[in-house]
């Protein structure tokens, strides 16, 4: 092969190598930027005044006069509204029984379609489920629902080689000649009048609990569950892991016995997290019975067995990177080796474990495996602490799963399916991040 | 080595106690304040003894856990085995838990965790190689500390969270403009790799003729030539691969790229370490020889840490078989082998999602086949990830031998 060849061989070779590196940096971004700007939009969005009134009714948050006078402004054109289903209604009853029969079948979506958008027409009974007492509280959300009453969606089947298409006919064309044909302009062309949209800012999001299994309301249940299987796990691990380190840098001896014990500590490392799921049910709840079904402590005992490793090899090399000459220094002022331990390696190595241990606490936050036959329930209160052992709770990773691909509504509620996935996505990079940065300030201290 | 260190330095730091007790036995009365008391003496060295064995019971926890792992998960599976026998679980297909009876094949289910596995580690392994190589020998330090906190951040995301991507962003995406996304990622990564290989090709080919000019010429036409064949068939490829239609998103290709990028962090970090371990001397040995910097890692660094890496993808592969949320919520979870066996389009159902899956429904049956099935994919599931970290343990301690024997 000919010098430039081989040049351009070479240069290609570490294109691809950028390359790779640059894919990943993209798949970080495609990953992350849809899950940053959705999620934002749960706490950042247009609401309507279906969204004040329910926190009014629901947490009793809000201004009552501000309300009432802005319910009393939406009211005027809700009113043209529903005197027109009235009218129409009673134009029905004066048609003959075959029309009647027909136009009935098409006006009952109608009014299913305006409920859904701007919330319970006077006269209907009261919805039992909190979900159905609410038109939409989203004005991204109202213009979905604002085309589902406008446009009736069918499916053409007509190619039977492809796959069916959907397509949208007009339900106003169904009621010509009827007195309801002048309902469809006027819910389109006043329905900023009707519901009112203005930003809102929801923090609320973040720090209430969920109302009709999270149809409404914020995820505040979740954190705390989250929260508390996180740091219940570490109150577990960390000590055992620091403990287990000490022993492997400082005093075990080479030898069947040491390597046998490192073998078993990266084979947990490697045992996949259902499995510690599957033995967090057989041991920490059939056998011992620490509670009697799913709870926090029997979660938290189970991240505490799946962090072990990973917490136990960040001890060992920032005990490791301590510079020799301290333990010296200190072995050679007469101190003893478990008082040169305490004092002077383990605090030198305390900034790198602290680093692994908030590692790991991000790792138990974000695992979902192990604790969905250990702790984890899809709909909760947020509980006490005093109810950490028995009680099991609702968590941000389990009830992401849940809402996306259980939720009887799935689709209706993305933007809190969002809002969960970042508020877990931020505390674990968040974690991650302060690791990060612990350990550049580590890194130049010990450089000098 | 640093075990032999540590063994010194104690040994030292013995000597150093014995001869300062000494000392202090003699000439006691003198250094009133080092005095040490024979009682105190004794005291110290129980509580050395004692604190010391805590110490070993502590360390030990982590073996204990794993034989409790192997024996709670093993004493719930071995009645599923008691009960239907080994031939069904491994060989049938038909898994229907929920009739009366129930059947328990899982051999489409295991086919399943194989073939997202494979995928995964078909689309990783030379990504996660390549970036490892990048890291450790191409980009310089300054680069290299932004690129790592990409490579952690990848790994810090939380299984669900990707499964929640897979499932809500990527899937959607997939059925509705699958064929051109497959057309663009063909041309975008084909592209320069047929460019490639015709350059050298057609080098290769001339490579004979002596006359410069002659050879420049010729050279010249076969690039053309080869290039407009690389073209038509880059095109060809692309309309193909952009009339494929996909019926649902939620499917075994979707879940392959997915669990690959969950896998590469594992993959690069375990395989630069490998990198790193190759001296410096290797290296600047080969260059002193003349070789380009490919060369010298094509040719001298990647055979020196060829172990490191196959311990490095085993543990990748590991990470794939044993993700559990992304493929719960992305794979479709039908339990049948695709057809044809090789269709990465069609939905599947891997093991972990199925202990996960059923799970929920078995628990209220405690005792019976259908519960003590899942625990048997479990056990199958620990006895895999077992065995394969112990051959990369090997694999990497045997490595670090070679290399410090050097």
């Amino acid at each position: 092969m000919n010098l430039g060849t081989r040049k351009i061989l070479d240069r290609s070779f570490t294109a691809v190598g950028i390359g790779s590196i640059v894919i990943m940096g993209i798949a970080l971004l495609i990953v992350i930027v849809p899950i940053v700007y959705n999620g934002m939009g749960s706490v950042f969005f247009t609401g309507t005044i279906e969204h004040r009134n329910m926190l009014y009714n629901e947490f009793g948050k809000g201004n009552r006069d501000a309300l009432a006078r802005e319910n009393a402004a939406a009211g005027a054109y809700r009113r043209e509204i529903y005197g027109m289903l009235s009218r129409f209604e009673a134009e029905l009853e004066t048609m003959e029984p075959e029309k009647q029969q027909d136009l009935r079948a098409q006006y009952g979506p109608v009014r299913t379609a305006l409920q859904a958008l701007v919330g319970p027409i006077p006269g209907d009974p009261e919805a039992v489920l909190t979900r159905y007492r609410y038109g939409q509280t989203r004005w991204d959300k109202a213009q979905e629902k604002l085309h589902d009453f406008l446009y009736e969606a069918r499916w053409d089947y007509s190619d039977p080689n492809a796959m069916a298409k959907e397509y949208f006919v007009s339900r106003a064309a169904g009621f010509e000649g009827t007195s309801l044909v002048k309902l469809f302009p006027y819910v389109e062309k006043n329905l900023d009048r009707i519901l009112r949209p203005e930003f809102t800012v929801y923090w609320g999001f973040l720090t209430d609990s969920s109302v009709d299994s999270h149809i409404f309301g914020g995820i505040w249940p979740e954190i705390q569950g989250t929260f508390f299987l996180a740091v219940g796990a570490m109150f577990f691990a960390f000590p055992l892991g620091v403990i287990a380190a000490v022993y492997f840098t400082e005093y075990a001896r080479d030898g069947f016995f040491t390597s046998m014990l490192r073998s078993a500590n990266s084979t947990l490392a490697g045992v996949p997290s259902i499995v510690f799921g599957l033995f967090g049910l057989a041991f920490f709840i059939n056998t011992l019975k620490v509670s009697e079904s799913k709870s926090i402590l029997a979660g938290s005992l189970t991240l505490a067995i799946m962090i072990l490793p990973t917490i136990i090899r960040a001890a060992e090399e920032a005990i490791l990177a301590v510079p020799r000459t301290y333990k010296e220094a200190s072995l050679s002022l007469g101190s003893t080796k478990l008082n040169t331990i305490m004092t002077v390696i383990l605090p030198a190595a305390l900034p790198g474990i602290l680093t692994g241990g908030v590692i790991s606490l991000g790792r138990a936050a974000g695992e979902t495996a192990p604790i969905i036959f250990t702790a984890a329930v899809s709909v909760g209160s947020a509980i006490g602490l005093a109810d950490v052992f028995s009680s099991p709770t609702p968590a941000l990773s389990w009830n992401i799963y849940n809402l996306a691909s259980e939720h009887e509504a799935a689709a209706e509620i993305r933007h809190v399916q969002y809002g969960m996935v970042l508020a877990l996505v931020g505390i674990v990079l968040l974690l991650n991040l302060s690791a990060i940065l612990l350990r550049a300030r580590i890194s130049k201290k010990l450089k000098g | 080595m640093k075990g032999a260190e540590a063994r010194g330095l104690r040994y030292d730091s013995g000597i150093n106690t014995t001869i300062m007790s000494e000392d202090v036995r003699q000439e006691g009365a003198r250094s009133g304040a080092f005095v040490v008391s024979a009682r105190k003496r004794k005291f110290q060295k129980l509580a050395k003894t004692v604190s010391e064995s805590a110490l070993l019971l502590i360390a030990s926890f982590v073996a204990i856990v794993i034989l409790f792992i192997f024996y709670f998960v093993a004493v719930d599976a071995i009645p599923y085995f008691q009960l239907r026998g080994f031939s069904e679980f491994f060989t049938s297909t038909e898994w229907y838990p929920a009739d009366d009876p129930g059947e328990f094949g899982a051999l489409a289910i295991i086919y399943g965790s194989v073939m997202v596995t494979l995928g995964s580690t078909l689309l990783s392994v030379p990504m996660g190689i390549a970036a490892a190589i990048c890291l450790s020998d191409i980009l310089p330090f300054s680069v290299r500390q932004y690129a790592k906190p990409v490579i952690e951040m990848l790994a810090a995301i939380p299984s669900v969270a990707f499964g929640f991507f897979a499932l809500v962003i990527f899937a959607p995406l997939l059925q509705t403009q699958g064929g051109p996304i497959f057309m663009w990622a063909w041309w975008v990564l084909a592209a320069p790799f047929l460019l490639l290989a015709i350059i050298v090709f057609s080098d290769l080919l001339t490579a004979k003729i002596e006359d410069q000019k002659k050879r420049q010429k010729l050279s010249g036409v076969l690039l053309a030539v080869f290039g407009i064949g690389a073209l038509a068939f880059l095109y060809w490829v692309g309309s193909v691969l952009r009339g494929i239609e996909i019926i649902t998103g939620t499917n075994a290709l979707n879940v392959s790229i997915i669990l690959s990028f969950m896998a590469l962090p594992t993959i690069v970090s375990v395989s630069e370490d490998a990198l790193q371990a190759v001296g410096r001397e290797l290296r600047e040995g080969s260059y002193a020889l003349g070789a380009t910097r490919a060369e010298t890692i094509v040719k001298t660094i990647l055979p020196a840490a060829s172990s490191g890496i196959l311990a490095a993808v085993i543990l990748g592969v590991m990470r794939a078989l044993g993700e559990t949320m992304v493929v719960w919520m992305a794979s479709g979870n039908s339990s049948h082998i695709p057809e044809p066996w090789f269709n990465y389009l069609e939905a599947v159902r891997t093991l972990t999602a199925t202990i996960a899956g059923d799970m929920g429904e078995a628990d209220q049956v405690t005792g019976s086949a259908r519960y003590h099935v899942l625990f048997a994919m479990g056990l199958l599931l620990l006895v895999i990830s077992f065995f394969s970290n112990l051959v990369s343990e090997r694999i990497v301690v045997r490595q670090r031998k070679i290399l410090s024997g050097q």
